[in-house]
């Protein structure tokens, strides 16, 4: 019975962070069906960037949030305003993958040129003490972990359903032609979408340094973590990724516990081609354009 | 008139290409035949692929799937007959894997083939991955503790020339296949699919029947190949067939020669694996990079490939006349 309870308590913390490193690419998804291959990468730039700066200022890695994410919204914003949306209208949809795949490759060879392929941790002075609540036991850098994401996601969720800029960005999504007739720059709220994506990537990055250590050729890993949570819990909205993230971070740690510590990964994509046979869409799906 | 000359020309332009490439290995230095191995095996795997992402525009990002089945179903039925003659073992693993191919592909083709676009293209992704990982870690499957294969070569005739010629004839093969199925009416039953696959069905084209059967067919060639790369590498671990850069490359070589052309996947090919093996082959560190710009430029300077721009510049010509 405890060691159940602490499972599901480690998954949810997990799920937790892996919403967060995958709502960026919800976003990305639901507003212009773009599969962003370079998301995972963009993640662990997050990562790097708390590393350099939380050394530099002397800060605690939190607090360099941000710092990363105003940079990496500037830089998602010209990504998509002058790489990927070039793509998308000179080629197709699926090409525009491929591109981003190839920034994928280019950025990780970059990070493998600045900071070597060997793994880096951020550990902030707090990193191994952990705190016990009834019989389970919690480290404390992944409960502040957690609560990051979670403070995160909210302010995400609040942001896009009562701003005027989640209302432009909603509209987009729903109906691009009736936006656009509506005066909205659909090309500009294209970018901001991507810069606000590669900001909450960014920030995901940092508190997945603080939990795990990361090399440049994690980002994989990322990018198909963010799938699989998506798929799970539905497209385009903050709470299809929170649930989604929440059920991927428990079916890990059960698998890993019941079944042996090499199936995750299996479990992961088996559910992953399941759920888009059964229900493409996800769990909390408002899929805006059909998958069949 | 033109059509049947033209297709003439092909065919003969394609059997002197043929001839060459057999007798290339007399004149080319070791390295420049395992290079030449590698182009054609890539060239037939871009052309398995282009089957059913180049006509029918299902774009598959699993395509690993099938060469790791091949490989390994074959590998194993091989091992069961380690005291048979090597040519028989072969032969053996060969029906063995592409029976697996076949019989998974026609399973997995309703449901995943319900699937469109990009849905389709990930679905696919997470099959290949969801096999590499059962391989890998289920122990009668051997993957992590690797394969040997026999060596199938012939006395007298240096191995490397013999598998590069093998996989000549397996590139000639699905060349062929492709040929045929191109222009016959399952083939334009593909083709109509990948224009508009509503209209097509309401037209009267099984669409479901053609996508699957085309899945299927994609799958059986990747399944040979795997098993005579398997073989021309004596050795095989999971990893050295379910690479998800190979799902990459397929998707590749027609983006670059041509989507939906039959010379496309093979000029692809030979440009990709010429490039990173002979050109890059020095600079590992810059390799990835490399890669990632070269698709980068390509979707954006060549979104039709190397085939459309050719066309391009031809039909400029002929307009100008």
């Amino acid at each position: 019975m405890n060691l159940i309870l602490q499972t599901l308590a480690d998954g949810l913390v997990l799920g937790g962070i892996y919403a967060l490193a995958a709502v960026g690419f919800s976003l990305i998804f639901g507003v212009m069906q773009v599969i962003n291959l370079s998301h995972g990468v963009i993640v662990v730039i997050g990562a790097y960037l708390a590393l350099i700066l939380s050394r530099l200022l002397a800060v605690d890695p939190l607090l360099t949030i941000p710092l990363v994410m105003a940079a990496l919204f500037v830089f998602g914003y010209a990504y998509q305003r002058w790489l990927v949306q070039l793509a998308v209208e000179r080629s197709s949809l699926l090409a525009s993958m491929l591109l981003t795949f190839g920034v994928a490759l280019m950025l990780r060879n970059i990070l493998v040129w600045i900071f070597s392929p060997d793994f880096k941790t951020i550990s902030p002075p707090y990193a191994f003490v952990h705190f016990h609540l009834g019989e389970l036991t919690f480290d404390l850098v992944r409960v502040s972990a957690l609560a990051t994401s979670l403070v995160l996601l909210c302010l995400l969720a609040a942001a896009l359903h009562w701003t005027r800029f989640g209302r432009i960005v909603r509209a987009t999504a729903q109906q691009n032609l009736a936006a656009r007739l509506c005066g909205v720059d659909a090309r500009h709220v294209y970018a901001l979408t991507f810069g606000v994506s590669a900001a909450f990537a960014g920030a995901s990055g940092i508190a997945i340094g603080m939990v795990l250590p990361f090399a440049p050729p994690d980002e994989a890993f990322w990018t198909l973590n963010a799938f699989v949570v998506v798929t799970l819990g539905g497209v385009g909205s903050p709470a299809g990724a929170l649930v989604g993230g929440l059920l991927l971070g428990i079916v890990n740690t059960l698998t890993a516990q019941y079944v042996g510590p090499a199936f995750p990964n299996a479990t992961m994509f088996l559910i992953l081609v399941l759920m888009l046979l059964v229900r493409p869409s996800g769990l909390l799906g408002n899929a805006f354009s059909p998958s069949r | 008139m033109t059509r049947q000359r033209s297709e003439r020309t092909w065919i003969c332009l394609s059997l002197a290409a043929l001839v060459a490439a057999a007798l290339a290995p007399l004149v080319l230095a070791p390295f420049y035949v395992r290079v030449g191995q590698l182009v054609l095996y890539s060239a037939a795997l871009g052309l398995a692929w282009a089957i059913l992402g180049g006509f029918a525009g299902y774009w598959s990002f699993g395509q690993s799937a099938f060469i790791g089945i091949g490989a390994f179903v074959g590998g194993l039925a091989e091992a069961e007959l380690a005291t048979a003659p090597p040519a028989l073992q072969f032969l053996v693993g060969l029906a063995a894997g592409s029976a697996a191919c076949a019989v998974i592909a026609a399973l997995l083709a309703y449901p995943v083939l319900r699937l469109r676009g990009i849905y389709f293209a990930i679905a696919m992704l997470g099959v290949a991955h969801v096999f590499a990982e059962l391989n890998n870690n289920i122990d009668i499957f051997q993957g992590s503790l690797g394969l040997t294969f026999p060596n199938i070569g012939i006395a007298g005739l240096d191995p490397h020339v013999f598998y590069y010629e093998l996989f000549l004839v397996a590139a000639a093969a699905t060349l062929l296949a492709a040929w045929l199925i191109r222009r016959s009416r399952f083939g334009y039953g593909l083709l109509s699919i990948r224009e508009d696959e509503d209209t097509a069905r309401m037209l009267g084209v099984p669409t479901e029947h053609y996508k699957a059967a085309a899945f299927v067919v994609s799958a059986v060639i990747a399944g040979v190949l795997g098993l005579i790369y398997a073989h021309s590498l004596g050795y095989i671990t999971t990893g050295s067939v379910y690479r998800d850069d190979t799902n990459l490359n397929a998707i590749v070589y027609s983006l670059l020669g041509g989507m939906g052309t039959l010379i496309g996947p093979i000029i692809g090919a030979a440009i990709l694996v010429v490039l990173t093996h002979v050109v890059l082959g020095d600079f590992l560190d810059f390799h990835m990079f490399a890669t990632g710009l070269l698709l980068v430029l390509l979707v954006l300077l060549a979104p039709s490939g190397l085939v459309g721009l050719a066309r391009k510049l031809v039909g400029r010509k002929k307009v100008r006349r």
